[in-house]
């Protein structure tokens, strides 16, 4: 019982200390918070701010319950120690601010926005026990997440999945509605975990997606509401194999895929604690750091409101645009995109190898083969928000995004192994560090956007606040007159500039702009 | 061993959960490398068993409890060398063994709240630059067994506190004043005697330079907050202010603070560089040593030419290269 009190002591507040606004007030029952505990008598009346918890919480399980001594989300205060090691010029770096685990961190983010989480990673990694850990994160016993885990097996049908009609039900029933439905347990509850996705069947994975997709399961015309919850998948091998392909719109869905490292040996005194002392982490959480529903749904509200700034985030439309480009795709300017090449089945090296006078090294867009579609936006930003206010911040800074980025679009960006980019000397490595590769071409991105000066000189940008201002009074000769600025911006850019993603995307929008006034010139003439 | 050093009542106690106490000395242990098995026992002998012997004579019923919590808060004082030969605060050990056994009825009734606040309390007094905590334990010692209850005990513990140069916690205390039987409260801020709390009170509101003690208030220099971080203050090189509200804040090198001062004492909080804007207030001048404000002049020649103000309703902050701390003058 003793032992017990050493896993469950949780780190204290605060948990991400940094220079604050100055408290205006305070609190006289901070007298009493001290070294020493208070034991039991009455319950804390202070409990802690929702972050600070989710903080707590990480700090637990990455101190505590797995061990994952790995920094790999770095933050940095001031300049950070670097060393090179090794005949290739490995390099480490000794992050100066507070850095974090992306093992443990990426799963609390999932856990706080109930978004999907895909653990990848050979066996006996801890997958599995990070998800069971989430699951008493969120208030259920431990034997009740382990009951609710979905396995995923080759004999696995829909009825297995979802439940089962009642037999007596299915041979008195006049009417298919008359037919009751015994559902799983499982499909009700905020934390739900698929153990090995990808040996579910390809029939069952469709009645999956539907529940991870819609949020509902369906059998027999009747419809099981699921609440909304945090999705943990497992699966061993990342590349959807192992005993069935999975469809790529279950891939799809999936927002953030992580990779269980690999056991540091230098911490195996650890492992013969719990083995010596029979502790199962996942059974001595404390119950401070276990979240309610409500609070959970506090969690999300505060998370929403973390802001973007501007500056962020027209660096990530930047990033954004310079993908789905495809200049030989299509004749119709919409069309020139990636995802029409791919629907039309056109083999991807016969696109690659004509020339469109752009640099193939630099242009960021010829490293992939796909671009980004409006659900990976969306993800990016929640997470981006998560982030910052897992570390306590009101605003997102590009670094969240950074750090952030590589683990949404893990799945979701595909490189070209074959693009230039790939060959040139040092790059080598990026063809199977998918990480390190997304890091770098938002590196990339970023210094692009800088050379371009685009926070002082973007006229796009200039175009749209005005247009934002709304079309209300606004009268006809000025309509004319804006009508023309487009169109001599887009005639200035006709002159000897090649083509790459963000001026599509550019053109794209003066083209919205422009009709969007050519409209309300139409309905101003007959007013 | 243990068991043989101290009074029968603790001895029967340790003896009964003899599995279950070494289990949580052993648990300690492993938090606590540096435990020493000889120092927490001599604080068993002494400030437990001081505790338990003034426990079974008011409320034996509840020495189990009372030893239960003070056996694990004394693991958590030794074990972080708070308590104990080579404490880094000895205060903590002198606030348990005068106040706790003399308020044993209370202890008894909620030992798992007490006995952390009394220890938390003195810890955070006793780390707070200025503050003094041989005064708290001293107030408490004498008006604790006076209170009717634990709830009462540690509002007074709150209230005392901030007389003992808690400054920051004014506002918090007097509520909470508010909430104590009249003598009580008027004791806890050292009033003089024949006051009513109300009356007190309305002038603590208005005045933070109000002394209830004397019962005086005048314009008068009041303190020097702040030092040298080399004889352990907090500034490099001599601050400037700036006001904050009823607050002020304080720029050294490139760090800030924020400063909360009253007649009972004065306290620093990390504040950011970001908000502070250094702006002298409508109505002060600045000339050499000497400072006019609202009608009212100061000279100050001991401090030299003076590099900033602020101001609130009671209080004036002055400062000047020629020194690290920062001048506050009472204006009522």
């Amino acid at each position: 019982m003793g032992l017990l009190n050493v896993f469950q002591r949780i780190s204290q507040s605060p948990t991400n200390p940094h220079p604050t606004a100055a408290p205006r007030t305070f609190d006289v029952a901070d007298l009493y918070r001290g070294p020493v505990s208070t034991q039991g008598d009455t319950p804390d009346a202070g409990a802690p701010p929702l972050d600070e918890k989710l903080r707590q919480a990480y700090f637990w399980i990455v101190n505590t319950a797995i061990i994952s001594p790995h920094y790999d989300i770095e933050y940095n205060d001031g300049p950070p120690q670097s060393f090179v090691l090794g005949d290739s010029k490995s390099r480490l770096t000794l992050p100066s601010g507070q850095s974090y685990s992306s093992f443990v961190l990426l799963p609390i983010l999932t856990f706080a926005t109930r978004r999907k989480c895909l653990f990848i990673g050979g066996p006996g990694r801890g997958k599995t026990a990070s998800a069971i850990l989430m699951g008493v994160l969120g208030g259920y016993s431990v034997r009740e997440v382990r009951r609710a885990m979905q396995h995923g097996h080759p004999q696995m049908t829909i009825a297995d999945l979802l439940g089962n009609p009642l037999p007596a039900d299915l041979v008195n029933a006049q009417r298919i509605e008359d037919i009751r439905i015994s559902w799983r347990q499982w499909l009700g509850m905020r934390v739900k975990i698929i153990d090995e996705y990808n040996r579910i069947p390809t029939r069952t994975q469709s009645a999956l997606l539907t529940v991870m997709g819609d949020n509902y399961a369906e059998i027999l015309n009747h419809i099981y509401e699921c609440p909304d919850s945090a999705w943990f998948l497992t699966a061993n091998d990342d590349q959807g194999g192992g005993t069935y392909q999975v469809i790529e719109a279950l891939r799809d869905r999936i927002d953030v895929v992580v990779q269980a490292l690999a056991f540091n040996p230098r911490f195996l005194a650890d492992l013969l604690t719990r083995i010596e002392e029979n502790i199962r982490p996942d059974e001595v959480v404390p119950r401070q750091i276990v979240f309610t529903e409500s609070e959970v749904d506090r969690m999300q509200e505060e998370i929403r409101a973390v802001a973007v700034s501007n500056e962020v985030r027209r660096r990530l439309e930047f990033f954004a645009s310079q993908f789905e480009f495809c200049e030989v795709a299509g004749d119709q300017f919409e069309y020139k995109t990636k995802d029409t090449a791919r629907l039309a089945g056109v083999e991807w090296h016969l696109l690659t190898v004509q020339e469109t006078g752009r640099d193939r090294l630099k242009d960021i867009g010829c490293q992939t083969k796909n671009g980004l579609s409006v659900r990976v936006l969306m993800t990016l930003l929640i997470y981006s928000k998560a982030l910052a206010y897992f570390r306590g911040n009101q605003i997102v800074v590009l670094d969240d995004v950074r750090q952030i980025l590589p683990f949404v679009l893990h799945d979701k960006l595909s490189p070209d192994s074959e693009a230039p980019f790939f060959d040139a000397p040092g790059n080598g490595v990026f063809r199977a560090d998918r990480i390190g590769w997304l890091r770098k071409v938002f590196d990339l991105s970023c210094a692009d956007y800088d050379r371009l000066n685009l926070d002082r000189e973007d006229p796009v940008a200039e175009l749209a606040k005005e247009f934002q201002r709304g079309l209300d009074g606004l009268s006809e000769s000025e309509t004319r007159s804006r009508l023309v600025k487009i169109e001599r911006l887009i005639a200035e850019w006709t002159k000897g500039r090649k083509l790459y993603g963000h001026i599509y995307d550019d053109v794209l929008k003066l083209k919205y702009l422009h009709q969007r006034y050519t409209n309300y010139l139409r309905w101003l003439k007959t007013q | 061993m243990v068991e043989n050093a101290v009074s029968n009542a603790l001895a029967s106690i340790l003896r009964s959960g003899r599995a279950d106490f070494n289990a949580r000395f052993a648990a300690a242990r492993r938090i606590h490398s540096d435990l020493d098995p000889g120092a927490f026992a001599d604080f068993l002998r002494t400030a437990v068993d001081e505790l338990a012997r003034a426990v079974e004579k008011v409320r034996p019923d509840r020495l189990g409890e009372v030893t239960m919590a003070a056996y694990e808060a004394a693991l958590e004082l030794i074990g972080q060398k708070l308590a104990g030969p080579g404490a880094r605060l000895a205060s903590i050990e002198e606030g348990w063994r005068r106040i706790l056994p003399k308020a044993a009825s209370l202890v008894a009734a909620a030992p798992g709240r007490l006995i952390p606040a009394v220890c938390n309390a003195v810890h955070q007094i006793a780390s707070t630059h200025g503050a003094r905590p041989a005064q708290w334990i001293a107030t408490m010692e004498k008006l604790g067994p006076e209170c009717g209850d634990a709830e009462a005990f540690l509002k007074l513990g709150q209230v005392v506190a901030w007389r003992a140069g808690l400054a920051h916690l004014r506002s918090g205390a007097i509520a909470t004043a508010d909430a104590l039987p009249e003598p009580l409260a008027l004791a806890a801020v050292g009033a003089k005697t024949g006051t009513s709390w109300a009356s007190v009170r309305e002038q603590l509101l208005a005045n933070s330079w109000f002394d209830p003690a004397s019962g005086s208030s005048v314009a008068r220099v009041v303190a020097q907050a702040g030092s040298f971080k080399g004889f352990g203050g907090l500034f490099i090189e001599p601050p400037i202010v700036a006001s904050s509200g009823e607050h002020f804040l304080v720029q050294s090198d490139r760090e800030c603070w924020l400063l909360t001062a009253d007649i009972f004492g004065a306290t620093f909080h990390r504040a950011s560089v970001k908000e502070f804007a250094a702006k002298v207030p409508p109505g002060l001048l600045l000339k050499g040593s000497r400072v006019a404000f609202n009608g009212q002049s100061f000279e100050l020649p001991t401090i030299g030419e003076l590099t900033s103000a602020a101001a609130n309703e009671t209080t004036l902050a002055l400062t000047s290269p020629l020194t690290h701390s920062i001048t506050l003058v009472a204006l009522r």
